[in-house]
C-alpha cells in the first residue's frame, strides 16, 4: 500500500486505490480511520437532527480527518517557530487564535454552539474555558 | 440555556462516548507531521476534543442545509456544503473522491451480501442476515436508493 507519508497534505487526492480491488479489498485507503460508530453517536447528539445517511456519517467522519491533519500540520508551525520538536497545546492555542476557520474552537463561539445543542454532555467534554489558557 | 436539556432525549450518552479514540487522533497526527515529531498529552487531547467539537458544528451546519431543502435527512451533499460554510473548501475535492470509493465499496459489500443470501437461502433460511451484523453496523438491509438509517431522537 502506498505509504500516507508522501501525501503533500489536506488538497491531495487519497492514495491510489490498487487495481483490480472490487468488492473483495475492503481495506481502506487510508492509514487512520475515524469509526463512523463514534462519529454517529456525535451526530445523534443533536437533538435537531433526525435522520442522517450512512454516507453523511462516512463523509462527516472523513472531513475530521481532515481537520485533524489541517489543524495539527498549522500548530506545528509554531513549535517549528519556538524550535521544538514537540508540538504542544500552546502550539494549537495559537494556531486557533491566528487561523479564522479555526475560529470555531474559541471560547464564546463555543458557548454558542453548545446551548444551541441543548446538550449539558456535550459542554463536559469540550471544556471550553482550557482553549484561553490559564 | 442549560435547563433545556429535558429536550434531550439522549442524556443516557456518557461523555466518553463523545469522544474519538485517542489511539486513532494519535495516529492521524503523526501521520500528518514529519518523522521524529511528537505530540505532547495535552496537545492530543485538545486536538482530540476539536475533533468532536467539529464533527457538531459541522452536524449542525449540515442540518441547516437539510431543513433549507425540506428534507428529513441529513445526507452527504449537507455536509459538503457545510464544509464551504464553515470555509473548508479544501475538504471538498478530497471528500467528494474519498465519498466516490467508499460508494463503490458499499456497492461491493451489498452485491456480495446479495450473493451469499442466494445461496444460503437454497440451504437455510434466515441465518444468513444475522451472520454479519456486528461488522458494519451502518449497513442498511433495504433495497432503497439512499442509504437513510434513523438517528433516534
Amino acid at each position: 500500500m502506498a505509504a500516507a507519508a508522501a501525501e503533500p497534505g489536506v488538497g491531495a487526492a487519497p492514495p491510489a486505490e490498487e487495481p483490480g480491488s472490487g468488492s473483495l479489498c475492503a481495506a481502506p485507503l487510508r492509514l487512520a480511520r475515524l469509526p463512523l460508530a463514534r462519529v454517529k453517536a456525535l451526530v445523534k447528539a443533536d437533538p435537531d437532527v433526525s435522520l442522517a445517511s450512512q454516507e453523511a456519517v462516512f463523509v462527516l467522519a472523513r472531513a475530521t480527518e481532515l481537520f485533524v491533519e489541517t489543524i495539527a500540520k498549522d500548530a506545528y508551525v509554531y513549535a517549528q517557530q519556538g524550535k521544538r520538536k514537540t508540538l504542544q497545546r500552546k502550539d494549537l492555542d495559537n494556531a486557533i487564535e491566528a487561523i479564522d476557520e479555526f475560529a470555531f474552537l474559541e471560547g464564546e463561539f463555543l458557548v454558542g454552539l453548545i446551548l444551541s445543542i441543548h446538550c449539558l454532555h456535550i459542554h463536559r467534554i469540550i471544556e471550553y474555558q482550557g482553549w484561553k489558557g490559564p | 440555556g442549560f435547563t433545556q436539556v429535558s429536550r434531550c432525549s439522549k442524556m443516557a450518552e456518557r461523555p466518553e462516548d463523545l469522544n474519538l479514540p485517542n489511539a486513532v487522533i494519535t495516529r492521524i497526527i503523526k501521520e500528518a507531521l514529519p518523522d521524529g515529531v511528537n505530540i505532547s498529552k495535552e496537545a492530543r487531547s485538545a486536538i482530540s476534543r476539536a475533533a468532536s467539537v467539529f464533527v457538531l458544528y459541522a452536524t449542525s451546519c449540515a442540518n441547516n442545509f437539510a431543513v433549507k431543502g425540506k428534507r428529513k435527512t441529513l445526507n452527504a451533499g449537507d455536509v459538503l456544503s457545510a464544509m464551504e460554510e464553515m470555509e473548508f473548501q479544501r475538504f471538498i475535492a478530497p471528500l467528494k473522491e474519498s465519498l466516490e470509493v467508499y460508494r463503490r465499496e458499499q456497492k461491493g459489500k451489498k452485491e456480495a451480501r446479495k450473493d451469499k443470501d442466494k445461496k444460503a437461502d437454497s440451504e437455510e433460511q434466515d441465518k444468513s442476515r444475522e451472520e454479519e451484523n456486528d461488522d458494519d453496523d451502518e449497513r442498511m438491509e433495504e433495497e432503497e436508493q439512499n442509504d437513510d438509517e434513523e438517528v433516534d431522537n
